[in-house]
């Protein structure tokens, strides 16, 4: 049922390039899913959410230092590489240091004719980020049109921020399907159908997804549910991963992920007056990547809710190696979750990651969260 | 071989007592019904001083590296932190900071003295959260400025009043959690401080461009240190303008740090403050390093003049001006701080290899040696484009790991051999009363 | 004229004796935990091959790690700048020299020459040199030959990140259990290997020609996977772990010739 998104995602440069030759816009690669890609869906663009693919490389050694995430430099091999040479023009919406240094590396080494930096706030719990962040994608605005010579109008940005608001109520639908004690769809389903979503045109991806929803709601998996996972953390498309977890007895329920649902969960909310004040409200109020959660730790209470909504019986908290934002919100993460009755494993991502020695942790807590229920 | 004069820098001690005395203070600071608070060493602090003559601050850097320099002390906080499932490859001070605090200790002696408030600003990923970590365990309440928008050259309206608004924003919450009236007057003065102290730090920087070089590295670095405890006070400012007059009176009279100087070094980020011997070593060769931008813009604050040269940056009262109300003097603060040299790698590598090429070229620098610092991310970000930036300007140039804060990952003997294979590829042999 | 280098590295010394331009001898030995007499020992049995007394011997260079340890020489050189000139002796072509040891692997960008342009070394890491290999091979029961050698009869790539020595040597156990086989494993491990290297070496770029040096070349697995990873082919001189003596052994002809 999920084929035409894993087909998507696995050949996500194919359907780029086939893109390019049905349309007039670019491919625009967003660093970061803070970047507001209906401004660049407005333009006509296709943007597209750059991610790694999951294979050791070489080739990143002379322009990052080894302390900083593999996710950044897995990112940055595959412009290094030339996986996207029919790209032209990048944007980064400001992220963490390790994904900004993906971004300005790529801008030195990667020819592209286009890049912008666009300087996302990270202290978005205070009010003054809405008025300002409005005001850069104003100027986001402008550089796209002088960029193309085309005029990105108010009706178009309404028009693309519906699009996208289409998307996030159907994902939302889609991830109900998961609450139930039977899930229609596995986890490694529902991480491909979002991260499918990086890559595609909004609109035919919205399209598949009204196609299949009502047999999805139907549907009856042939396999045990066994015990109800969540996945917290940070970037995280490791499908081989969840294909192992999935394999011994669990399935994933839900996620707060930047590449789940952190990406679709809320949604522009329409006030008629300025449009990209309206956009910019959006990405300030969304769930929020820990590098811009401060003063107070705003993530928690919406983990824990993602939790009891989900039914889950525990939480595998997943980081990437060195990513600083979520070291610094691991500790108290985890004691939080155990505080409230969720029991935790903490797993540490590379690139790849090693199936065999990640198997016997998570058998290990499968049978701690099973004996939990005993008592 | 040159042989230059040498003799002690006079201001040394009283380098000493100022920082001795900023610790003292901050601990007493209780005793006769002050404020306390805790932030990052590039905060703001001009703007709690507007809280009253009684307020007195300890920054988390400068403090994490006194840690660092005690190993023994060093290794406990480690631990603690490490015990409280922090990640090793954290901020290396803020893991001295947290384990400081966890196991009560002062690195000055006493009990770890607890803030009344947490007043920070954000440029890199760990700074929001140190202090968020520090407010939640000694249950105290918390401001962060965010002061990310851009580099100083695209400047412009909105980026500066995002800056400005939440500064007029951490007012008010001052006032809210302290009770106290705040003193405008005590806002203008400090930031005229700090302008001041700033510039003047920049100046004494500049002098070094002389050859024989009037300073050594090791020793800037404990002299650069006051801006990072108070830059705002007055003390500060007028310590680094007789500091400032002493460097030219040893410029004038060809005083060098280095007596047998024959080769000029920079170095960039934060030292591995345990194995300063780095710089000694370096001296085996008749080599000085001269500063990098770190010691020179970490809290210098710089400009390009008409001539196309880079300077001190001058300073409002300089230009004239005079500053009235509280909007004109954080709107001076914000924009004077955006242009802190250290503050635009984080957008744009380019611009700070720029700035390396340039301080390569006034100051005289045969080569540079980067530390990749694994205790910091900030400063250690886009050092490797910056590697290539310098080689391809065709300036020798080398790289060693090491942790600002956390010796555990500094590999002394791989490290002094990778300088004698650098020294040797700048065709400097090993002096002979060293060997 | 009679010269001689010595070489102290992390595990092994090397000697070479040169005479008149002309390699007269050569000594290895393991280094051991006595340095300095391992050194001694391994001069004797060099100045034994080329049939001369060690006082003939006019001037000695070391090199290595160890160097410092050696109180027979005259003076010393780093094990950057011996390799380079080492190389460049015996391959002028070469302008990239990379040498790969037991515990250290470094790339070096020369001049004709024979000057270091740009140098790396490997951080505090071992899974970018040869012990990696070698730990690896024991996880197999294989020895180290064997090991490089059916390397070359894999026919597929299987990803495996050369982080941490002791995780990857638990991922190797979880191939193995789920029946990879062993030239399957052999050259993850060689891959995983090639790839540290070839990470350090881009950091000082690559300029044809590019030679390899060091005891790790003898490696067939290693150089195939470090070729395919760089994309490049390499000259590999015959006597590859005696490279650095020979260039402390040229130094010596260069600074005694100074000093007359």
């Amino acid at each position: 049922m999920f084929s035409k998104f894993f087909e998507w995602y696995e050949k996500r440069h194919d359907y780029a390039r086939d893109w390019l030759t049905k349309n007039d816009g670019e491919v625009v690669g967003c660093f970061c899913s803070y970047a507001p890609e209906e401004l660049i869906y407005a333009a006509g663009h296709l943007p597209v959410r750059m991610l790694g693919s999951h294979e050791p490389q070489d080739v990143t050694e002379p322009h990052i230092f080894g302390m900083y995430c593999p996710f950044c430099r897995d990112v940055l091999a595959q412009g290094l590489k030339g996986r996207f040479n029919y790209m032209k023009g990048i944007m980064l919406a400001q992220s963490c240091l390790h994904l900004r240094q993906s971004f300005t590396s790529w801008r030195n080494h990667v020819p592209v004719d286009y890049a912008y930096y666009l300087y996302m706030p990270n202290k978005v719990q205070t009010d003054h980020a809405r008025s300002y962040l409005a005001g850069e994608l104003a100027k986001f605005r402008r550089s796209l049109e002088e960029w193309t010579g085309r005029e990105i109008t108010d009706e178009a940005l309404r028009e693309a921020a519906e699009v996208y608001n289409e998307s996030r109520r159907l994902a939302h639908e889609v991830y109900d399907l998961r609450k139930g004690p039977n899930p229609a769809l596995t986890g490694l389903e529902a991480m491909v159908m979002v991260a499918s979503s990086f890559m595609v045109d909004k609109k035919e991806h919205n399209a598949e997804l009204k196609r299949i929803l009502p047999e999805l709601k139907e549907r009856r998996l042939d396999r045990e549910t066994g015990a109800r996972l969540m996945i917290v953390g940070s970037e995280d498309d490791d499908t081989e991963f969840i294909r192992m977890v999935e394999s011994v007895g669990a399935t994933v329920v839900t996620d707060d992920h930047c590449t789940g649902s952190r990406y679709f969960w809320n949604s522009v909310e329409f006030t008629n007056g300025d449009i990209l004040s309206d956009i910019a409200n959006r990405y300030v109020d969304r769930p929020t990547c820990p590098t811009k959660d401060f003063e107070t730790r705003s993530r928690f209470p919406h983990i824990l809710q993602l939790a009891k909504d989900f039914n889950v019986d525990g939480v595998l908290l997943i980081q990437q190696k060195f990513c600083d934002p979520h070291e610094c919100d691991m500790p108290p993460l985890k004691e939080y979750l155990n505080e409230n009755g969720f029991p935790t494993l903490f797993l540490e991502f590379d690139v790849t990651v090693p199936l065999g020695p990640m198997r016997i942790r998570v058998e290990a807590f499968l049978e701690m969260v099973g004996e939990e229920e005993l008592f | 071989m040159a042989e230059y004069k040498t003799e002690p820098l006079k201001s040394w001690n009283k380098a000493k007592e100022l920082r001795l005395k900023y610790y003292k203070e901050y601990q007493d600071a209780h005793k006769n019904g002050g404020l306390r608070w805790t932030g990052g060493a590039w905060s703001f602090d001009a703007i709690p001083a507007g809280l009253g003559r009684d307020v007195y601050n300890i920054t988390g850097e400068p403090y994490g590296a006194s840690l660092a320099f005690d190993k023994q002390l060093s290794k406990e906080c480690m631990e603690a932190a490490e015990a409280k499932g922090w990640a090793r490859d954290l901020c290396s001070y803020m893991r001295n900071y947290w384990g400081s605090m966890y196991l009560n200790k002062y690195a000055f002696g006493g009990e770890y003295p607890s803030p009344d408030f947490c007043f920070q600003d954000h440029i890199c990923c760990s700074h929001g959260k140190w202090y968020q970590h520090v407010a939640e365990y000694k249950k105290i309440p918390y401001f962060c400025i965010d002061v990310s928008v851009g580099p100083y050259e695209d400047l412009d309206e909105n980026r500066l009043m995002f800056v400005v608004n939440q500064m007029h924003e951490s007012i008010e919450w001052l006032e809210k959690i302290t009770g106290r009236k705040y003193q405008d007057d005590l806002l203008i003065e400090a930031v005229e401080n700090e302008c001041r102290s700033t510039s003047a730090w920049a100046e004494v920087c500049y002098l070094n461009m002389a050859k024989p070089a009037p300073l050594d590295e090791k020793t800037m670095y404990s002299l650069y240190v006051h801006g990072t405890l108070a830059k705002h006070s007055k003390e500060i400012a007028d310590f680094y303008e007789e500091l400032r007059d002493e460097v030219k009176y040893r410029v004038d009279n060809q005083i060098a740090a280095v007596p047998n100087e024959r080769c000029r070094l920079m170095s960039d980020t934060q030292p591995p403050w345990g194995f300063l011997k780095v710089f000694r070593y370096l001296e085996n060769f008749g080599a000085v390093s001269i500063g990098s931008l770190y010691t020179f813009g970490l809290i210098g604050i710089w400009e390009d003049k008409p001539d196309g040269t880079w300077g001190p940056r001058t300073t409002p009262m300089q230009k004239g001006e005079s500053i009235t109300t509280r909007d004109q003097a954080l709107r001076i603060l914000a924009d004077w701080n955006l242009s802190k040299p250290e503050w635009q790698h984080f957008y744009d590598p380019n611009i700070k290899t720029r700035m390396m090429l340039q301080i390569v070229k006034q100051w005289g620098v045969d080569g540079v040696m980067l530390h990749l610092n694994r205790g910091c991310e900030g400063l250690s970000c886009g050092i490797m484009e910056n590697r290539l930036g310098i080689a391809e300007a065709g300036v020798p140039v080398m790289t060693f790991e090491g942790n600002m804060g956390d010796e555990r990952e500094f590999d002394e003997k791989r490290v002094m051999a990778r300088i004698d294979s650098f020294m040797e590829t700048l065709g400097i042999d090993m002096l002979q009363k060293a060997q | 004229m009679i010269t001689a280098g010595i070489d102290v590295g992390s595990k092994t010394i090397k000697v070479v004796i040169l005479k008149d331009g002309r390699v007269t001898g050569r000594g290895m030995k393991a280094a051991g935990l006595e340095q300095a007499e391992s050194a001694t020992v391994c001069l004797r049995q060099a100045a034994a091959e080329a049939g001369i007394k060690e006082s003939d011997i006019e001037q000695i260079v070391s090199t290595g790690a160890g160097r410092k340890a050696v109180s027979q020489a005259n003076s010393q050189i780093t094990e950057v700048g011996a390799d380079a000139v080492g190389t460049v002796h015996v391959l002028p072509e070469a302008r990239t020299v990379i040498d790969v040891g037991a515990e250290e692997g470094r790339g070096i960008k020369v001049s004709a020459e024979g000057k270091v342009v740009d140098f790396a070394v490997n951080e505090k890491c071992a899974a970018g040199a040869g012990s990696f290999a070698e730990s690896m091979s024991r996880a197999l029961e294989m020895t180290l030959e064997e090991f490089g050698q059916i390397s070359l009869k894999s026919t597929r790539s299987i990803p495996m990140n050369a982080q941490c020595t002791v995780f990857a040597e638990s991922e190797v156990v979880s191939l193995l259990h789920a029946e990879t086989s062993k030239e399957d494993i052999s050259r993850a491990v060689h891959d995983a290997i090639a790839s540290r290297v070839a990470s350090m070496v881009r950091r000082v770029g690559i300029e044809q020609k590019v030679a390899l040096i060091g005891g790790v070349a003898y490696n067939p697995g290693f150089v195939n996977s470090l070729s395919r990873s760089l994309e490049t082919e390499f000259v590999i001189p015959d006597d590859r772990e005696y490279i650095g003596a020979l260039g402390a052994a040229l130094v010596a002809v260069e600074r005694s010739k100074g000093n007359k």
